[in-house]
């Protein structure tokens, strides 16, 4: 084929998790908007989030404390001026959802029922069950529904195309067919969530690639703060599914191989409802000295809360505990190791989402606002998807009537580049297989970028992912169709990582210090005044620009940080 | 094991089936298995996958001759199980040459196009979300709503559908009439009518009491021994029936 289908909206949103469609939803009536998302958008992974979303809808509660909370989670990294729109904006965030049908558990009262979460001062966390994102992804996607929202279901982005500094469009490969197509819009917005597939053992889905933020940074947008991997304390031996922080909120312990509560030794305080990089430290000690079960993992016990009380709060759990792992956690505690769980980093924006492109914004997980900072709460994931979600939205809105119109051809030449590279990956006869490189960056990253880091390690890891992306030039396919290729996407997506796997490690390296998520065993103390900054990660050619920016300090003193 | 897999390159049909000698692991899941198949023996095997958690629904499947979701399902449980669902066509015509005591046979989810191998059409299963419009119709206003424990305990049970498709094509009607809405949509409709916050309930119930709806249904009830939420859909369905 000589030519090239193109399409033509305002704007084109990738990624149709919470983020994606709340923009959308946010901008369907007054614009021409487009979806484009690599699954359909029920499957996109805001469904597996569990525990539930921060609000401080509840008597005595405030928004200055939960942003207080989130500002202490993050070690102090977050922006606090974004931190504040978070927690202001969260009841309204919450509510909205409701009144679109959210099914929220309740109160005797009929109010939103709220439960402890891990490094709250209040039982702030709205929950649905322990099926919170779920419900919302649902719910969210009904809306987009009845907003008339386009979708391109099952489209892989392949590229971002700029045009004189500004974002004019992209490529992307039609899955179903296996062609590529050209979409020109004002405005692009990555949506397209975490990038957790990086690490062996994460929560996260297997679509986590970190697609959009491997393609805006290949355009020059910079990533930022990259380092900051949160490792989930509790998820399932084996599978490394998600144990929802509700289970520890609920009331469950954790025990090492003695039968001991450990927690005590580490946030005494807390205990178990520590912020997660403390939790997920402790459990790596207790297994690295010995006192894990098998010598490979601890217990989630939950058998004290009762039958009566797993049913109804954390059936999700449940089903997850008996299915995956055999075990059915009424009778017997459930087998739990730390695993990757969120990426604190991401696209660098401002707090309107906009990136240093114009036109090229970015929200949600895939960004990095920064709102989380060193360490994410509990709970506040889901809920910067939709309070930023609806702003970003609004932003976008300001934006695109002010928008030049992109040349038609301007993705043009950029989809005959894409076209050929797929169709040489295509055609090639031998090489190297993408399941080793996969599996090697995934253990590579566990164990050499993990919990706890140390320089010669990182130095490993830094040449191991360097060599392969040399390998990955000499990529083999195999023998395949062009129709519904998921082996080619695969390829696609494990490029991507590559690219952010190094990222995170560069950052992992030059943070000198431990703060929240990034634990060095060679700097084990917080270091304010040389690396109260965020990092930021530029793409110049062939070599990656570091560099540190300053954190937006306000109303929160920065203080030494305990639980 | 071996796993025995329906092909189609182009679609429409099963053009044949592939046999693939498997290593099995400890707590190793049919998607698991498929993905070792991608990875090591046969890249142009397509299949649809994401959460591989039972949350998103993207990987149900007919496993030897159930449907079922590919990732909670377990390679080495998978010959004690049964689900004693009425037989249609889909569900009892087997290929020649299974042998189902070495062999688990994998095929797409009946009832709906083949696209290619093991990934279906779709698009007639969610169309009815938007042509039965089920979603709120939001009114203006600031407050969440109340809502008494036991009114949400109503609908709990429908709330947990994660739109997996199992439902469709498990369902005998499904197989001979392709403009019957399907026993997931259905219930959803149910799932607002019956939800205290709604407004309007009578709008969702006549949807679902199209031409097209709860009275094709003759509730087989294999949606109900299929479903891997415990939706139980024929049940929704029947008291739609008998309201």
């Amino acid at each position: 084929m000589l030519t090239i289908t193109q399409h033509k909206h305002d704007l084109l949103i990738i990624g149709a998790g919470l983020s994606g469609l709340r923009v959308a939803i946010q901008l369907a009536k007054d614009f021409d908007v487009a979806v484009i998302t690599k699954v359909h958008p029920l499957r996109s992974h805001s469904v597996a989030a569990q525990g539930g979303i921060n609000a401080s809808i509840g008597e005595g509660d405030s928004w200055e404390s939960h942003a207080f909370d989130t500002v202490k989670g993050a070690d102090y990294l977050a922006d606090q001026d974004v931190a504040e729109i978070l927690a202001k904006e969260a009841p309204r965030a919450v509510i909205e959802n409701e009144r679109w049908g959210t099914a929220f558990s309740r109160t005797e009262d009929g109010k939103i029922a709220q439960r402890p979460f891990g490094g709250a001062a209040f039982p702030r966390t709205c929950y649905a069950a322990d099926r919170t994102g779920h419900n919302l992804l649902h719910t969210t996607f009904e809306q987009a529904l009845r907003c008339g929202v386009k979708f391109y279901n099952e489209w892989f982005v392949t590229s971002l195309v700029k045009n004189e500094g500004r974002i004019c469009g992209l490529t992307a490969l039609e899955i179903a067919s296996g062609e590529i197509h050209s979409f020109i819009g004002k405005s692009v917005i990555v949506a397209t969530g975490g990038f957790g597939r990086v690490y062996g053992h994460s929560t996260n889905a297997v679509i986590n690639t970190g697609d959009g933020c491997a393609l805006a940074f290949r355009i020059g947008a910079p990533l930022k703060d990259m380092e900051f991997v949160q490792f989930h304390p509790t998820t399932l031996y084996g599978s490394s599914i998600l144990m929802s922080e509700g289970a520890r909120g609920e009331g469950g312990y954790l025990v090492n191989s003695e039968g001991l509560r450990f927690m005590d030794k580490y946030a005494p305080e807390k205990m178990e409802l520590a912020p997660r990089d403390i939790v997920a430290r402790a459990i790596r000690t207790e297994i690295n000295e010995g006192r894990g079960i098998e010598g490979e993992y601890v217990h989630l016990d939950l058998r004290h809360l009762g039958r009566e009380k797993i049913l109804e709060r954390l059936p999700g759990i449940r089903d997850i505990s008996i299915y995956f792992a055999g075990v059915d956690p009424i009778d017997e505690p459930i087998p739990i190791k730390p695993g990757q769980h969120y990426s604190m980093g991401g696209v660098h924006t401002n707090k309107n989402g906009a990136t240093p492109i114009a036109g090229l914004y970015s929200v949600g997980e895939a960004a990095c606002m920064s709102v989380h900072g060193a360490n994410r709460l509990g709970g506040n994931s889901l809920l910067e998807t939709l309070v930023f979600g609806r702003i970003v939205g609004e932003k976008i809105g300001e934006y695109l009537p002010t928008a030049p119109e992109p040349s038609s051809e301007c993705v043009e030449d950029d989809a005959f580049r894409v076209r050929e590279k797929l169709q040489e990956i295509m055609l090639k006869e031998s090489g190297e297989s993408p399941y080793e490189i996969r599996e090697v960056m995934g253990t590579t990253m566990d164990s050499l970028v993990g919990v706890y880091r140390r320089e010669a390690d990182l130095k490993v890891a830094l040449s191991m992912i360097k060599e392969l992306k040399e390998r990955f030039k000499n990529i083999f396919l195999g023998h395949s169709d062009k129709r519904y290729n998921y082996s080619l996407i695969r390829i696609l997506e494990l490029e991507n990582m590559l690219d952010l796997a190094e990222v995170i490690t560069m950052g992992a390296l030059m943070r000198r210090e431990s703060r929240g998520a990034h634990w060095r065993l060679d700097y084990p103390v917080r270091d304010d005044n040389n690396f109260l900054k965020h990092s930021l990660f530029t793409k110049i050619d062939d070599y990656v620009k570091t560099e540190f920016i300053d954190v937006n300090l306000g109303m929160f003193e920065v203080k030494e940080r305990t639980y | 094991m071996k796993l025995r897999i329906a092909r189609s390159r182009e679609g429409g049909t099963i053009t044949h089936y592939d046999l693939y000698k498997i290593e099995l692991r400890k707590g190793m899941t049919i998607l698991d298995a498929l993905f070792q198949i991608q990875d090591k023996m046969d890249p142009s095997l397509s299949f649809r996958y994401s959460c591989r958690g039972a949350v998103c629904g993207s990987c149900s499947m007919l496993i030897n001759k159930e449907p079922r979701l590919a990732c909670r399902t377990q390679v080495s449980e998978v010959q004690g199980l049964a689900m004693n669902l009425k037989r249609f066509p889909a569900l009892t015509d087997t290929p020649p040459g299974w042998n189902p005591e070495d062999e688990i046979l994998i095929e797409p989810l009946p009832n709906m196009p083949v696209e290619k191998d093991l990934v279906v059409d779709m698009t007639r299963f969610y169309r009815a979300l938007e042509t039965m419009k089920l979603w709120i119709d939001p009114e203006e206003g600031e407050e969440a709503h109340l809502q008494s424990p036991s009114d949400r305990k109503k609908i709990e049970r429908y709330v947990n559908c994660i739109l997996c498709a199992i439902c469709y094509g498990s369902c005998p009607v499904n197989a001979e009439q392709v403009e019957y809405l399907g026993p997931a949509s259905l219930t959803k409709a149910l799932r607002f009518a019956e939800d205290s916050r709604v407004m309007n309930p009578e709008r969702y119930l006549e949807s679902a009491n199209a031409l097209n709806g709860v009275s094709l249904c003759d509730l087989v009830m294999n949606c109900v021994k299929a479903c891997p939420k415990g939706v139980a859909p024929g049940g929704a369905i029947r008291t739609m029936k008998n309201p």
